[in-house]
């Protein structure tokens, strides 16, 4: 009975994966786990008391075995890590039934029942390895004072620095000239690129390539362009703001100012040097500092 | 009369000072404006204005209002419907298709209908007649209350919408509407008494749909939502009297702010622009403060808006407790330039609040006082906010500008006083326009008269002290607030208006000082001093003899009597020393006070009590004087011209503190080109702490000396070690630092110099190469990555300097330019050009001030020949959905093509601009720049000149700007600086200047163009012949002549009896008949010429608003002969025309084509359809005749009895498209020389265009 659902169920995937078999080995390893589950179902199928299944049926049980036992490994497993482990020990697996609603207790009677069929362990196939991504080098043991358990090293490219014998360009003067002739080239390309693409004006009747402008395109909403700052400086504006003015080769002589108060404009506007009675404040942003009159009153 | 709120203290004033009278026998106590439909789509409005008066007399049977534009469905006076009659006498000046077409005549005429409207005196174009029902009530001296339907239609002036074509619902688009205009506008979008004098509370009501947001004067009391939630009405309410020229709506999908640091500020932006509203407005609550504090008052309104607005007339536009801002000032924190202008822009609106809204004016006389008062304390502001250097260059700079504009055009006279109205005497006779009313003002005179105001205000203050020019203020406005919270007696309303009378008064209550000698000198009088000083030293006496003369008989000036000070520098230290200018006194002498002769060890003491060392070995061994300086003070409006040696210019430079006196030595040291010059310039230029303006000045010149002195400069080109040392990195001098514009000064100074070393040539007169590949290197090692401010500014005057790099270019032959012959230099400049222009499309920057750059740039190529001149290019830029910044650089450069290159066509496309442009500020702008910069002026012979522009500017400003007075006082700017005052000499002889009577055979000059005597002179020289030719030609088709008579004659008659009655408001009875032709004759062309018909519709539109249409009816019925009628003679003249050659196209093979166009010419003024024969191009007006006189030509050249003619015809048309400069210069020397031909060819003259072609057959018979 059982056995002709079983034969019947290995039979035909049996077939089935018998055209496969030659296909590769993690087929071939999951397709054997796949049968013994059948057998399982079929068996305690028959030892419940059937004679007979509907194929669909058996692999609708079979499915949902699988999907019990699945779950319970993996929430046996997130136990495990959960207390920082890297296998499950029997009690992740008795938390994990009890969490799944399963009655534990009843575990030890049901596996010593009776009526219980054996069923042959598995065909022994190697679980497949996957084949290792392209390793570079020897990975590293590790060092005496971390537990064998813990994960190997990655690949040594990932974290050893390979010293190059080349000092890279710290001169000021050919960094700002390359950063220059960079800029300028990538503008370049771009513009061109498109005034290829799109319409262009020209400046000659007799050349519209040497020069090509853009045509100018109308704006439904003119102005949101024109006041909105681009995304790119919005984004200049945030570094900058992070970063102070970072240092040049000789900033000696650039003024320090601290102050991050908007525009100041009371510094445009400083008074004759030497003039006693105004001593121009340095303090941005402060309109209480700025004198009334600032001081410079002629003929007094 | 009235009462007038007399209080005791006015009383005893002098005559003329008797507090307010109202021009009107009633009184205004309170208007509600509900505006309960806005349709952003038809761009429509429709609402209701109610009105309540008190009546102040008791016979009171007509209300004059003013409404504009606004369609007027129905008045009720207490629940009665009443009559009433709208005439606008604004919408067409010159009636009668009158061919004088000279200024003065338009002036007056327009003068005339602006009062004839004018509030000031009583008037409107709303006539309102009060039902009999009511007179009884009204004997009573009761309540009337005026409830008005009206509507608004597409509004040209007054409102403006803006609906962006994007897709989404109205609020989504951004679309929105503000109110906007020039003076006293409000008349253009709901009827009032549109008058600054006549206050009134209000009540405000706008329903708009949910998303929209409608600000507006006053406090919002509440909105509430309309039954199905789709849209809402706000409720403003304003308790403060206020005239209805001062209330302003705006209507839009605002994103609204409140100040967070005063609440009862809020500030409106259109979407998207939130973050930029809040950095922009965050600086205000400090204006609030300033104002407040130095006036003792707080702000009188209880709550203020700040609404930013794109298209905007004007940048800012003061309301009562409102203002209106261009959109474009709003900046973010990267932004440094518009930092500052936006802030001014914000503390002016705050102080015209004060001064403007809150205390208006009593008539436009004292439209002085206001503007003076309201730019005083803004300057103040600007003392107090940017210090007191920038304020005394601010002063300076202004009293450049008005000492400039005086000079050139002529007086700003700032109290018009009118004498029984008599045009005899008209203060400003020098003027193109009156000076009676705002509204016929120059815009350009009218800054000017603003920026004099303030100055006079100033002036005021150095006599009687600022303290106590704060106390009247202070006065003026508690005095104010008072009268504003009487909330049952209007007549105390009038003490919230100022007069000049009570100003004075104030002062001199206030102070106890009499200032009449000033006010006669600035107020009352126009013009400024022009003084011409120069010295001698006596050495013997130990005394200056210093000479002051003055030039008051150049138009502009005026003569000076009274105290001047003069400052004198000596080597002991600084005096003081105030002369007395008199009538006969040149000479004055002044006893110097260093008597030692220089002792070497000592410090010298400057004015401000600080002492320095100065190096004294330039000086002049026998005088002690170091310099000397007059009027430091700017106590005159004046120009001074002084001379003194270049030494003491040179110490003025470096010594005197005060920046003025440093301007003024950097201009006169132009005039030295020496190498001391060039040291006290590179020293200023180093020296940070002088004021930042005054480097940049020096920085141009130095450019300047440099110039001069070309052949001994030694070292390298001026300031170029200069900017390196402070600029550039030190180790490698070429590459400049990366962007750090943390300091201001070195930032402006920075952009500057660069902008002047361009300018420096080399003995060929080239810019030096060393300069371009310096600048060229400047633009390549911009780096702004770590700046905190946007460089945008800073590449654009990259931009600028190379343009100012530019040279004209060899040409050999007049090789047309190519790519080939580029020069080298040009192509780095053109290859930089074009990738910040590209750039700009994928990267714009801030206001578009690269390619604003770029775009001028390219036009100064152009101008020197290395591109070949084509205006293509700006014309794509300059249209309508570019920024506004972009547009009008590019309507620049088309302004100076046209006038370089002197084309018709883009002088016709700049016209045609004018009149459709969407945008109210640009169309103004066009008209300004071509006055500014015109394509010829009155004493030019140019081939542009020609009749058809003169009517159709004529037609612009008579009829075609009546919605928008700016506007039609920048047409009349312009007409008056092409063609002068008197009648434009291209126009031929004015028509009908030959009444032809056909039965007789008789022609004889038509009596009105007698008094212009010369033209008048050759016409009648000419005017026989041509009858004699035009019989003499008709002789071969009798039978048509019959025919064609009849028409003529008709045709010819009613012309002369126009004519005839030129003056305004004269009535035509044939019109009335004709009128009705046009509408049979309107249908047929129709049918005949279908893409003719838009045109001419829309032409129609143009001239005759739907209120001239009701106005018209309504004429029609209460007065049979007002001017409103005779708007109608256009069309019904053209109507005689039309069928004629609707007539002719069936087919007629006759010469009728040319007795039509005979017509044209003679009966109806059509030149433009006439022209187009010959001329390439086609304006809207002659677009509608063009079939017309093409058609029957070609019937008429098969004809083989005159194709003669039609040959002759052809060959003229094209010699004329070929060579038009040829064919002028043969006009003109036809003109000039050959009496004799002037009998054979009389029409040569008289229409070079139209004339000509259909005349010279008879040349060859």
């Amino acid at each position: 009975m059982a056995d002709t659902a079983a034969t019947a169920g290995a039979g035909g995937s049996g077939t089935r994966s018998g055209s496969k078999q030659s296909t590769n080995p993690a087929d071939n390893y999951h397709l054997a786990r796949r049968r013994t589950l059948q057998v399982v179902v079929s068996s305690l199928l028959t030892e419940a008391g059937f004679e007979s299944a509907e194929k669909a049926s058996v692999e609708t049980l079979t499915e949902m075995l699988q999907s019990y036992i699945s779950e319970i490994g993996r929430s046996a497993k997130s136990y495990c890590e959960h207390t920082a482990r890297t296998q499950p020990t029997l009690s992740d697996i008795v938390v994990t039934l009890v969490e799944m609603g399963f009655n534990v207790d009843t575990l030890p009677a049901y596996a010593k029942r009776s009526q219980r069929m054996v069923i042959t362990a598995p065909p022994v196939t190697n679980q497949p390895v996957t084949p290792k991504a392209l390793t570079a080098g020897q990975n590293r043991p590790h060092p005496p004072h971390i537990p064998s358990h813990f994960p190997e090293f990655p690949d040594p490219h990932t974290y050893i620095k390979t010293p190059t014998y080349r000092e890279p360009v710290s001169d000021y003067q050919v960094l700002r000239e390359k950063a220059a002739s960079q800029r300028r080239d990538v503008e370049r390309a771009l513009t061109r690129f498109m005034a290829k693409t799109g319409e262009t004006q020209s400046l000659f009747k007799d050349d519209v390539s040497t020069f090509p402008l853009i045509a100018a395109r109308p704006f439904t909403i003119p102005y949101l362009t024109a006041l909105l700052p681009s995304e790119l400086e919005m984004q200049q504006m945030e570094e900058t703001d992070s970063s102070e003015q970072d240092e040049q080769t000789d900033t000696e002589n650039l003024p320090l100012h601290i102050s991050t108060v908007g525009p100041a404009f009371c510094l445009l506007h400083s008074t004759p040097k030497t003039h006693p009675c105004c001593p121009q404040p340095i303090t941005l942003g402060s309109r209480h500092d700025l004198p009334r009159a600032s001081g410079f009153v002629l003929g007094t | 009369m009235p009462p007038t709120g007399l209080e005791p203290a006015r009383m005893n004033r002098k005559k003329g000072d008797k507090g307010f009278e109202s021009p009107r026998p009633y009184k205004l106590t309170h208007q509600v404006v509900c505006i309960n439909n806005i349709n952003f789509q038809r761009k429509s409005v429709v609402g209701f204005v109610e009105l309540t008066i008190f009546p102040t007399v008791a016979n009171l049977n007509r209300i004059k209002l003013n409404s504009k534009q606004c369609r007027i469905y129905r008045v009720r006076i207490n629940d009665l419907e009443a009559a009433f009659i709208y005439n606008d006498p604004t919408l067409e000046v010159c009636h009668n298709e009158s061919k004088q077409r000279n200024l003065n005549y338009f002036s007056n005429a327009y003068a005339a209908a602006v009062s004839a409207v004018d509030p000031d005196a009583g008037n409107g174009e709303l006539c309102i007649k009060v039902p009999s029902e009511l007179w009884k009530h009204v004997d009573e001296l009761k309540v009337l209350k005026i409830h008005i339907n009206f509507s608004l239609d597409q509004p040209k002036g007054g409102l403006h919408f803006v609906v962006p074509s994007v897709e989404g619902s109205m609020a989504e688009r951004g679309a929105h509407v503000f109110s906007c205009g020039y003076q006293n506008s409000t008349r253009f979008w709901f009827p009032c008494v549109d008058s600054y004098s006549e206050l009134c509370t209000w009540k405000l009501e706008f329903t708009v749909d949910a998303a929209m947001v409608a600000v507006s004067n006053g406090d919002l009391v509440e909105t509430v939502y309309t039954h199905d939630m789709r849209k809402k009405t706000f409720h403003y309410m304003l308790t403060i009297p206020t005239a209805a020229s001062n209330i302003s709506l705006a209507i839009g999908p605002f994103e609204i702010l409140v100040d967070p640091y005063m609440h009862e500020v809020t500030h409106f932006c259109l979407p998207q622009l939130l973050p930029l509203l809040k950095h922009t407005t965050s600086y205000l609550h400090e204006v609030f403060e300033f104002y407040e504090e130095i006036l003792t008052c707080r702000y009188p309104y209880s709550c203020f808006k700040t609404v930013f607005i794109d298209e905007a007339y004007v940048e800012v536009a003061a309301y009562a407790s409102m203002s209106i801002f261009s959109t474009n000032l709003l900046h973010s924190a990267m932004i440094i330039d518009e930092t500052p202008l936006t802030r001014r822009c914000l503390a002016q609106s705050l102080a015209q609040q004060f001064f403007g809204c809150f205390i208006s004016r009593m008539s436009w006389s004292d439209e002085w006082v206001l503007k003076g008062i309201s730019g005083y304390i803004y300057g103040l502001w600007m003392k107090k906010t940017f210090g007191v250097n920038e304020y005394r260059h601010w002063i300076k700079e202004e009293l450049d500008k008005i000492v400039a504009y005086e000079l050139k055009t002529g007086g700003v006279l700032l109290h018009p006083m009118f004498g029984g109205g008599k045009e005899k005497d008209n203060p400003a006779s020098h003027l193109h326009f009156s000076i009676k009313h705002p509204h016929t003002l120059s815009w350009e005179y009218y800054t000017m008269f603003q920026c004099k105001a303030h100055l006079v205000m100033r002036l005021i203050e150095n006599r009687i002290s600022m303290e106590f020019m704060l106390q009247v203020f202070n006065k003026l406005l508690s005095l104010a607030s008072t009268a504003s919270s009487q909330k049952f007696q209007s007549h105390m309303w009038s003490q919230m208006l100022v007069s000049t009378s009570g100003f004075l008064k104030s002062i001199s209550n206030v102070s106890g000082k009499d200032i009449q000698p000033l006010i006669k000198q600035w107020v009352d009088q126009s013009g400024v001093v022009k003084f011409y000083g120069s010295f001698a030293f006596n050495r013997k006496r130990n005394v200056l003899e210093l000479e002051i003369k003055q030039d008051y008989t150049s138009p502009g000036t005026q003569k000076y009597v009274g105290p001047l000070k003069v400052t004198v520098q000596e080597l002991d230290g600084s005096f003081n020393h105030t002369l007395q200018i008199e009538e006969n006194s040149l000479k004055h002498d002044i006893p110097c006070h260093s008597k030692s002769r220089r002792n070497k060890k000592k410090k010298i003491p400057l004015m401000n009590g600080e002492e320095v060392d100065m190096d004294l070995s330039a000086m002049d061994a026998d005088s002690p004087l170091l310099w000397i300086r007059i009027d430091p003070d700017m106590s005159v409006l004046r120009k001074v011209e002084f001379e003194q040696a270049d030494f003491m210019w040179q110490y003025q430079l470096r010594y005197e503190r005060d920046v003025v006196a440093q301007q003024e030595s950097i201009l006169a040291l132009e005039k030295f080109p020496t190498p001391a010059s060039r040291l006290a310039l590179t020293d200023i230029l180093e020296q940070e702490q002088c004021f930042y303006r005054v480097r940049m000045s020096a920085c141009f010149c130095l450019a300047k000396i440099a110039n001069s002195m070309v052949s001994t400069w030694t070292g390298p080109p001026a300031m170029k070690s200069l900017f390196t040392r402070m600029f550039c990195c030190k180790t490698c001098p070429n590459i400049v630092k990366t962007n750090n514009f943390m300091s201001f000064q070195s930032y402006f100074l920075q952009k500057t110099m660069p902008v002047a070393m361009a300018l420096l040539r080399d003995v060929h007169n080239l810019c030096p190469k060393e300069v371009l590949t310096f600048i060229l290197d400047l633009i390549k090692y911009n780096d702004n990555r770590k700046n905190k401010f946007s460089d945008n500014y800073y590449r654009a005057e990259m931009i600028d300097a190379l343009a100012n790099s530019v040279t004209p270019a060899v040409s050999v032959n007049n090789e047309v330019r190519t790519l080939d012959n580029l020069n080298p230099d040009v192509r780095l400049i053109l290859e930089e050009i074009t990738r910040f222009l590209n750039m700009e499309k994928l990267l714009p920057s801030y206001r578009h001030t690269i390619t604003v750059s770029c775009l001028r740039a390219i036009r100064v190529l152009q101008k020197n020949g290395h591109v070949p001149s084509d205006p293509a290019l700006f014309k794509s830029y300059a249209e309508y959905g570019h920024f506004v910044d972009i547009r009008i650089a590019a309507l620049e450069a088309v302004v100076d093509y046209t006038k370089v290159d002197r084309s018709y066509e883009e002088l016709q496309w700049l016209l045609n601009m004018i009149q459709n442009d969407p945008v109210p500020y640009v169309r103004h702008k066009i008209l300004n720049m071509l006055t500014k910069n015109p394509p010829f002026t009155k004493n030019m012979e140019s081939p542009l000149c020609n009749e058809a522009l003169v009517d159709q500017l004529w037609k612009l400003m008579n009829s075609g700007t009546s919605h928008d007075w700016r506007l039609r006082c920048g047409a009349v700017d312009l007409y008056f600086t092409l063609f002068g005052l008197s009648r434009p000499s291209c126009l031929p002889l004015p028509e009908l200047g030959l009444v032809l009577n056909l039965k007789e055979k008789k022609a004889v000059l038509n009596p009105t163009i007698i008094p212009e005597a010369i033209a008048g002179n050759q016409e009648a020289a000419i005017n026989p012949s041509s009858h004699a030719q035009l019989v003499g030609f008709q002789n071969p088709e009798d039978d048509h002549l019959a025919k064609e008579a009849s028409c003529n004659m008709s045709a010819h008659q009613q012309g002369v009896k126009r004519k005839a009655d030129t003056p305004l408001g004269s009535p035509l009875e044939p019109g009335q008949i004709l009128e009705k032709n046009e509408d049979s004759s309107k249908v047929k062309l129709k049918i005949r010429f279908s893409n003719s018909q838009d045109e001419e519709e829309i032409d129609m539109d143009t001239v005759h608003d739907s209120q001239a249409f009701i106005s018209h009816h309504l004429n029609m019925l209460e007065r049979p002969s007002t001017p409103g009628l005779s708007k109608y003679r256009p069309a019904s003249s053209r109507s005689a025309l039309i069928p004629q050659h609707s007539s002719v196209c069936d087919g007629t093979p006759t010469t009728k084509p040319q007795w039509s166009m005979e017509l044209a010419r003679k009966g109806t003024g059509i030149h433009l359809g006439v022209f187009n024969l010959e001329g390439k191009e086609q304006s809207p007006l002659e677009m509608s005749m063009h079939p017309v006189a093409t058609a029957p030509l070609s019937v008429f050249t098969k004809e083989s009895a005159s194709s003669k003619h039609s040959d002759h015809h052809h060959h003229h048309h094209h010699e004329h498209k070929k060579k038009k400069k040829k064919h002028k210069h043969k006009h003109k020397h036809k003109h000039k020389h050959d009496s004799k031909e002037k009998d054979k060819e009389p029409f040569t003259f008289s229409s070079p265009a139209s004339g000509r072609s259909i005349r010279s057959p008879s040349l060859s018979d």
